[in-house]
């Protein structure tokens, strides 16, 4: 382990630097109960209105004040269900907005708190823009699609604690009791060394929206976000992001590097993008210690969302342990996408910043390392991947056309 | 709740007229058995599945499987088949041969009415009554439970395959236990029946019942939550009915 507490006290030079350069921000703390937390949503598809419902029931003390889309339709409909919310419902019209910019309209309208969960793509621009406006955040997963993103919500997030602002993320496993519960055994030595792991999501496909009359490239593009790796990462970004999370928990690091194989072998209409399909990505912590991943979206194929933790005195689940000293959660398991934004009101509250943005930026480019070697065929370092020069992003946004990019051909597509 | 006397029960277990058979889903390798249930006084017989509804039978309905891949990318038939859920449906208990589990009582009827198309007969849910008659078969008290049915005790909190434990006397399988089984009760309500893997003795039997309550979707992170699927019911079921022509 220890590259990694040699990287832990470099990360922490970093943050002490820039802390150093922001000393004069004021702490933002909220005093006594009665105050009032204001928070914009920027992105009301269903998770952002989901996530907006999870911050609203976690704490009595917060108000939906401004929302934000890109698309007018999405805007309004989550402003439909989210009317339910009654007096904690603050969203006036003139701070309703949509368009590119959107969030920027969000950020200035006077909230504390902002919601992040457009596509991931756009997460380290929101980020940037929430951060150097002095609000806390809390971020859906993944937080980046490619390095320089990567790059950025690190920078960010090294901003955020210099200001003493709070960053949760949507990686909600963290959050739950029987996962911290676990985890706190794990690092405590009850199951022994860590020797393996294992990390799944295999399931089926998921939702499509079948491309309209009169939609741009880039709005069906944005429609259809999972099947496009510059707005989602790929799958193995866009959702087994989670169990990677849970074995860079585990391991208190992320891996040096990974090989990895997957290809688009089933769903490969041009409704589903350029992504991939499935991916087996063998990674290596810097102890030596191996993670097996393997992630699929295929209809009628096995499914298993899980993670295997494999120590030299016993395994657990990431939610129990087996072992001489056995365990499993009992009582109340509280919503944990509740749950993240009580840990996240609680912070703000009590003037104690959480900040996962490193974290969940660590954990998604573990993700983004996994694709970059299964597209390119090739093993990637941390480091390739860390300084990656490669962005996925369009170099400019609007309605516009928008090729959708090759698919990804090992052993022929370039490591960038 | 229904009981039937044992008297009646008795002349029950008379040979059937009507005898079981297998359907098989047009087009597909998938089957499933329905047995036929002499009629409750003042009914008409009517025919149930010897097993909860399996994968093998709802996937082809949930996951498009009997679409082309060019109609499934045209989203044909979209507003009658489910979203598709965010992770492994099957919770990783086991997928060939166990029960489909955690659809919304929407889900379930239109489940039966793409069935009925399919089969061109006519599937639907039990009633709360049918569903305990079939369940009793005839039976005056509670079977020994881990006999028959995969509960709290014995289940290790998880589902098991279909058709593991001993059956009724009507050949029914799982009807205690495994799945809570969706079904309709008097006033028209969807409630199920019977208990599940996760239920203490005492919360299982003829007479267990248990209305949706919103812990059965509360970690659902979309709003609005589906429409299709309950993210923390992983323990609740079909058994289906098909009236007698």
């Amino acid at each position: 382990m220890s590259n990694q507490n040699e990287l832990s006290r470099r990360d922490l030079i970093a943050k002490t630097a820039v802390a150093g350069a922001a000393m004069a921000v004021p702490s933002f703390v909220f005093a006594g109960s009665q105050a009032q937390i204001k928070v914009g949503l920027i992105g009301c598809g269903g998770r952002g209105t989901g996530a907006a419902q999870d911050n609203i029931e976690a704490d009595s003390s917060t108000v939906l004040w401004a929302m934000g889309d890109v698309f007018p339709d999405r805007l309004n409909g989550s402003r439909d269900g989210l009317k339910k919310l009654g007096d904690r419902y603050k969203v006036t019209d003139d701070r309703a907005f949509s368009g590119w910019d959107a969030y920027k309209k969000v950020i200035a309208s006077g909230v504390d708190v902002v919601i992040l969960t457009t596509p991931p793509a756009f997460r380290p621009i929101h980020l940037k823009a929430a951060i150097e406006a002095g609000k806390h955040v809390f971020m859906e997963k993944p937080v980046a699609t490619d390095a320089p993103g990567i790059r950025s919500v690190m920078e960010s997030s090294d901003i955020a604690a210099s200001k003493k602002l709070s960053i949760v993320a949507g990686t909600q496993r963290r959050h739950d009791f029987a996962y911290r519960g676990a985890m706190e055994r794990i690092h405590n030595g009850d199951i022994g060394d860590v020797v393996a792991l294992y990390a799944y999501w295999n399931q089926g496909g998921l939702w499509m929206n079948p491309r309209q009359e009169g939609w741009s490239d880039m709005e069906w593009q944005l429609r259809n976000w999972l099947y496009f790796a510059w707005l989602s990462g790929d799958h193995i970004t866009e959702q087994h992001v989670h169990n990677l999370d849970v074995c860079n928990w585990a391991m208190k690091g992320h891996p040096v590097k990974a090989t990895s194989l997957g290809g688009r072998q089933v769903r490969t209409d041009k409704a589903y993008g350029h992504i991939f399909d499935h991916f087996a990505t063998e990674y290596e912590y810097a102890n030596g210690v191996k993670m097996l991943s393997m992630c699929r979206q295929i209809d009628g194929t096995a499914s298993r969302v899980s993670e295997h933790i494999v120590g030299s005195k016993g395994t657990s689940n990431a939610q129990s342990i087996k072992a001489a000293k056995a365990w499993r959660f009992e009582g109340d398991r509280t919503n944990p996408y509740v749950q993240e934004h009580k840990h996240l009101i609680a912070s703000i509250k009590e003037g104690k910043p959480i900040n996962e943005g490193r974290q969940v930026a660590e954990s998604t480019l573990t993700a983004i390392m996994g694709r970059m070697s299964a597209y390119t065929g090739q093993e990637v370092s941390w480091e390739q991947a860390l300084n990656s020069t490669e962005s996925l992003l369009p170099a400019t946004l609007g309605f516009t056309s928008l090729e959708t990019p090759a698919v990804a051909i090992p052993g022929k597509t370039p490591l960038k | 709740m229904f009981t039937v006397s044992v008297a009646l029960a008795t002349m029950l277990l008379a040979p059937q007229s009507a005898a079981p058979f297998e359907e098989k889903i047009p087009g597909t390798l998938a089957s499933f058995k329905m047995q036929p249930i002499p009629a409750l006084p003042g009914g008409k017989p009517f025919y149930i599945s010897t097993t909860e509804v399996t994968w093998d039978v709802f996937d082809i309905w949930a996951f498009r499987l009997d679409q082309s891949v060019e109609d499934q990318a045209k989203g044909v038939d979209a507003v009658s088949r489910p979203s598709k859920p965010y992770g492994a449906p099957d919770k990783g208990f086991g997928h060939k041969g166990y029960a489909a589990l955690g659809m919304t009582y929407l889900g379930a009827q239109t489940f039966c009415q793409w069935l009925s198309k399919k089969t061109g007969k006519k599937y639907r849910l039990p009633t709360e009554a049918e569903w305990e008659y079939a369940a009793r078969a005839g039976a005056t008290s509670e079977p020994e439970l881990d006999q028959v049915a995969w509960y709290w005790d014995n289940a290790e909190d998880k589902a098991w395959a279909v058709g593991t434990k001993k059956p009724n006397a009507w050949g029914l399988f799982d009807t205690l236990g495994n799945m809570a089984e969706w079904a309709v009760d008097k006033d028209g309500k969807p409630v199920t029946c019977g208990g599940h893997y996760l239920s203490k003795k005492g919360q299982i039997g003829f007479t267990a019942r248990a209305y949706q309550i919103p812990k059965w979707n509360e970690n659902d992170p979309q709003n609005p939550k589906s429409r299709w699927w309950l993210s923390n019911a992983p323990y609740v079921g079909i058994r289906l009915v098909c009236d007698l022509p």
